[in-house]
């Protein structure tokens, strides 16, 4: 992920569980107990650049009397909630039923991120399934809102009985503050990557239905 | 700031392309052979037919100069043929797009070769060597494929944007109502933008994969672009650190002396065809 993109910046953000291999004097404050020693085994949620940076440094100091006690690392992490072993299992049940804002707003993000520091194969698996469910979906909701409802034949049912309302984008003109229903829970519980898609679909079906229309006025 | 537009033409500049596509015209007025830089128009003598580039046929047509004879696909037999295709004999592909011209061989009787009259070509030039033609282009606008000869029942590359012209400008034109094609039109795409949301599906599964996009229009091209770039760049995300992960696993392998196995097979050349 690039330096300056914001959306990397806001993901590493994002706190996970760590624990605390070592006794760290002065940073008590941080388990709630301002002046003491931070022990070691102490779960403490940190920020993924911070907690990243720490488990892979590791404290360097090799005990030559005891070679068991040499260098380990300062903390070990644990997958955020947010990828937990009951959101796993409800994706696996239905993708498109699982608020995804809800666990996080940078939840592919995240997940991307947490699986190149450790090794998480069958997270790699859901998520690529859940993805690409969802896409579908969401630009099956992209060309309700963009407008394309006047010829529609219904071919294929969708998740919304009525036209869903998208989100507000800087250029949502297509207006069709209709009926919400199941379509706009869904849209509510998209996350950052997959705003990005339904903005895509959505613009691309609103370019498209704006042409048609302007053939006659060449 | 960067760009707003999204990655690859607009529908508006995919429509200008599209003009450029060749299609017979049959002229009210005697003209002359216009020198462009693609070439020079033929000499348009009433009431033979000749091919125009279609802009230049809009012009024509807007000044009531002549006629547009609409390409074969365009009937509305021609498709309902094609709808019936896509919805019920192959509802997973787009249908197949236009075969490329070809003329028989005559040194070699009971085949075809394949041949490309664009109106920069000499016609002499491709019955000469029974090989085919190196310089034989096969990409739009230059094949003529909505001319009034271009096979029935197939769609070629620019039909949307095409038939949207013909039928705005040249509506008297047609061989049938042109709301009947019109409705047709609209049947159409609404049938070809679902297949093209529901191909996405081939995605899911682990490994290689990969859409198959043969047939599928220039307008429904521009209007998917930038989602379908989006998906599969995301897949491509989340299956990153698993696939540095297997790259490593293969060089050590393949480091540790061990040549057999799959060394070669699963190599960044293969694309799983």
């Amino acid at each position: 992920m690039s330096y300056y993109d914001i959306d990397a910046i806001l993901t590493d953000a994002e706190k996970i569980p760590c624990t605390f291999q070592i006794d760290v004097p002065d940073l008590g404050y941080l388990d709630n107990q301002p002046g003491h020693t931070l022990k070691s085994g102490s779960r403490v949620a940190l920020p993924i650049w911070l907690a990243e940076m720490l488990a892979i440094a590791n404290t360097g100091a090799v005990d030559m009397d005891d070679p068991s006690q040499s260098s380990k690392s300062f903390i070990t992490f644990d997958l955020p909630q947010a990828l937990g072993n009951d959101v796993v299992q409800a994706l696996k049940a239905d993708p498109r039923s699982v608020p995804l804002r809800d666990q996080s707003a940078h939840f592919y993000a995240l997940a991307t991120h947490m699986m190149e520091l450790s090794e998480e194969p069958e997270l790699s698996a859901v998520l690529r399934k859940t993805f690409v469910s969802r896409a579908a979906e969401i630009v099956l909701h992209a060309r309700k809102v963009g407008g394309g409802g006047s010829s529609y034949h219904g071919r294929d049912g969708g998740g919304a009985g009525g036209k869903g309302k998208g989100k507000a984008t800087k250029d949502d003109n297509a207006s069709n503050l209709g009926v919400g229903g199941a379509g706009e829970d869904f849209l509510r519980g998209l996350d950052e990557w997959e705003r990005k898609l339904f903005r895509s679909a959505h613009d691309g079906t609103k370019a498209s239905k704006e042409w048609m229309e302007n053939v006659k006025k060449r | 700031m960067a760009l707003p537009l999204p990655p690859g033409l607009t529908q508006n500049e995919v429509a200008f392309l599209a003009e450029m596509e060749m299609v017979t015209v049959v002229p009210r007025q005697r003209l002359d052979s216009i020198d462009l830089l693609g070439g020079k128009t033929p000499q348009l003598r009433p009431p033979h037919r000749a091919q125009l580039p279609l802009w230049l046929a809009l012009l024509l047509k807007k000044q009531r100069r002549a006629n547009i004879v609409p390409p074969a696909w365009m009937h509305p037999a021609s498709l309902a043929e094609i709808i019936h295709r896509e919805t019920k004999e192959d509802p997973e592909a787009f249908s197949p797009p236009p075969p490329p011209p070809s003329r028989a061989l005559y040194s070699q009787p009971g085949t075809a070769r394949r041949l490309n009259p664009s109106y920069l070509d000499d016609f002499t030039q491709t019955q000469q060597d029974s090989q085919q033609d190196p310089n034989s282009i096969l990409s739009s606008p230059f094949l003529p494929s909505n001319v009034a000869e271009s096979p029935a029942g197939y769609l070629p590359y620019h039909w949307l944007e095409v038939a949207e012209a013909l039928l705005t400008h040249a509506g008297d034109d047609m061989p049938a109502p042109a709301g009947e094609v019109r409705s047709l039109l609209r049947d159409l795409v609404e049938v070809r933008a679902a297949k093209m949301r529901s191909s996405t599906s081939a995605l899911e599964g682990f490994g290689d994969a990969y859409l198959t996009l043969r047939g599928v229009g220039a307008m429904e091209l521009a209007e998917n672009r930038a989602f379908l770039a989006g998906l599969v760049d995301g897949v491509r995300k989340i299956g990153a650190s698993a696939e540095a992960t297997r790259r490593e696993e293969e060089e050590e392998a393949r480091r540790g002396g061990d040549y057999g196995g799959d060394g070669d097979d699963d190599s960044d050349e293969d694309m799983g065809l």
